[in-house]
């Protein structure tokens, strides 16, 4: 820091003394105490716009070196959460939707392209391409929210919250996601459940799906394309909150809350970076912003940027669990 | 030159309460400022922008005063831009579509963090300008991710000691199989 420091300090005592024979002086002498002493947008209390926008430029690092570690809290809840119970996350991706995870990464990468590009408009002086590159940004973060809205609003209808309030209307094996890729699962779960409910063959279920014990008459062994989805996803199996017939893994509601904090979390940076992005972009329609004065456009670039990071890591995280 | 220091360091300090009254040392500096009326301060940076300057001159529509074709900051060649989201893209397609082999227990997992973290980098390499920044900014940055592997490291050991008093719970907590 010291030598992007220095360099900045060095005309202070030529500048801010005064000295009559200089008419640059004379002019700002008024209102030097209440800043603006030397341009419009270069704060009193910085002697050059270097200066003013390398100090910006530290802080809106420290800012994002806090935001990783506020992030990894939750990065770390994932993670212990996915070593001791990997059924639960198996089960769970089952009834998110790649699809709008994946249109959302494309959205906002699209978003960070366009912030990545204003601040390119803003060092150019390029007032009418900053402000369409921020109104794509924003355009691009509201589809986010709005993808994110339908996706919340589809969990809420089906049950899938946080904590005690988890209560799934549909089995993860009536899932068509689940049907698709283990056909043999679904059906076989199916027909345990039917078993089960209609015929009160509970001991014969429980036989079924307990590996353990010798197969009664009415199964055949069940083969391991049958089985082995049900156990992964904690359907039957030791981590299974019913051993009588298929169910859910226990505390699969964990996973809900994880997601909804950490999607949630993410969602809330993805609104106020729409906040941000709308102020600057009436600042930068007056055109406030010139190769001198960008930093607040670069500084919340940056901070976008980040938010697109994490998402880079949400994305396969939560969507793409095999 | 011993005695003579002496003297002059003890009369500065008084020198320099005294308001706007300037020290010897200053004087000639000031004199060499004074003849340019357009003096700025922003002019003390020019030699060490030279490098950075040509990016931005490149373009035509720059600058309007004589002082702006030296930028504060790199400046990012659109092509550049275009080519990093054209590989994020594509990086995305490709942890999609990946999903659909099965790699393994943990193979499909450290397929998608190593592709999550090339795009990471992209983002942080180029996006985030720390290819050209400051050295500084990329140590800050490398010690957040730094201190998070350290957190989600212990963490795990941490509950790798534990888990054998969670399989005791769970399974004394757990209703019999039915019977």
């Amino acid at each position: 820091m010291s030598e992007s420091i220095s360099p900045a300090i060095e005309p202070k005592p030529g500048h801010r003394v005064p000295a009559p024979a200089v008419h640059e002086d004379a002019d700002h002498g008024g209102h030097d105490e209440h800043g603006h002493g030397a341009g419009p947008h270069l704060a009193h209390h910085f002697d050059t716009y270097q200066q003013q926008f390398d100090a910006g430029k530290l802080g809106i690092w420290l800012f994002l070196l806090t935001e990783v570690l506020f992030f990894s809290g939750l990065f770390c809840a994932y993670t212990v959460y996915r070593g001791m119970h990997p059924e639960v996350f198996v089960y769970a991706h089952y009834f998110l939707n790649t699809t709008m995870g994946a249109i959302n990464t494309c959205v906002l990468l699209v978003s960070s392209l366009t912030a990545a590009w204003a601040v390119r408009n803003a060092q150019l002086a390029q007032r009418k391409l900053l402000v369409l590159n921020i109104a794509i940004t924003i355009a691009c973060a509201c589809t986010f929210m709005v993808v994110k809205f339908f996706e919340y609003q589809h969990k809420f209808h089906d049950g899938l919250l946080p904590g005690p309030a988890f209560h799934p209307t549909e089995q993860v094996w009536e899932l068509d996601a689940f049907k698709k890729k283990h056909p043999e699962a679904a059906e076989y779960a199916e027909k345990l459940t039917q078993l089960a409910e209609h015929k009160g063959d509970v001991s014969a279920v429980a036989g079924a799906i307990d590996l353990t014990r010798p197969v009664t008459g009415k199964f055949e062994r069940p083969t391991e394309a049958q089985l082995e989805p049900l156990l992964k996803a904690g359907v039957i199996g030791p981590a299974a909150e019913d051993t009588t017939r298929p169910s859910k893994p226990r505390n699969a509601h964990v996973f809900f809350s994880i997601y909804f904090f950490m999607t949630g979390l993410h969602g809330i940076h993805v609104l106020a970076g729409i906040g941000v992005w709308v102020w600057l972009g009436i600042r930068a329609n007056k055109g406030q912003f010139g190769p001198k004065y960008f930093g607040p456009i670069d500084y919340s670039a940056l901070y976008w940027h980040l938010v697109d990071l994490v998402w880079i890591y949400l994305f396969p995280l939560l969507y793409l669990i095999h | 030159m011993a005695n003579d220091d002496t003297p002059q360091n003890a009369e500065q300090p008084k020198s320099m309460q005294g308001s706007s009254e300037e020290t010897p040392t200053i004087a000639p500096e000031d004199d060499a400022t004074a003849p340019n009326p357009a003096f700025e301060p922003t002019e003390q940076d020019e030699p060490e922008q030279d490098e950075q300057a040509d990016a931005v001159s490149e373009d035509p529509q720059q600058g309007h005063e004589k002082h702006e074709d030296h930028g504060l900051a790199h400046t990012m060649p659109i092509w550049m831009m275009l080519a990093v989201l054209g590989a994020l893209m594509a990086l995305t397609i490709l942890t999609v579509s990946v999903t659909s082999f099965d790699l393994g227990s943990e193979g499909n997992l450290v397929v998608a963090m190593v592709i999550a973290t090339i795009k990471a980098g992209l983002v942080v390499t180029f996006f985030m300008h720390l290819f050209w920044d400051k050295k500084f900014h990329l140590i800050l940055f490398l010690t957040a991710v730094l201190f998070v592997i350290l957190f989600l490291s212990m963490s795990i050991t941490d509950r790798g000691e534990y888990q054998h008093n969670i399989d005791l719970y769970t399974n004394a907590t757990t209703p019999a199989v039915g019977k």
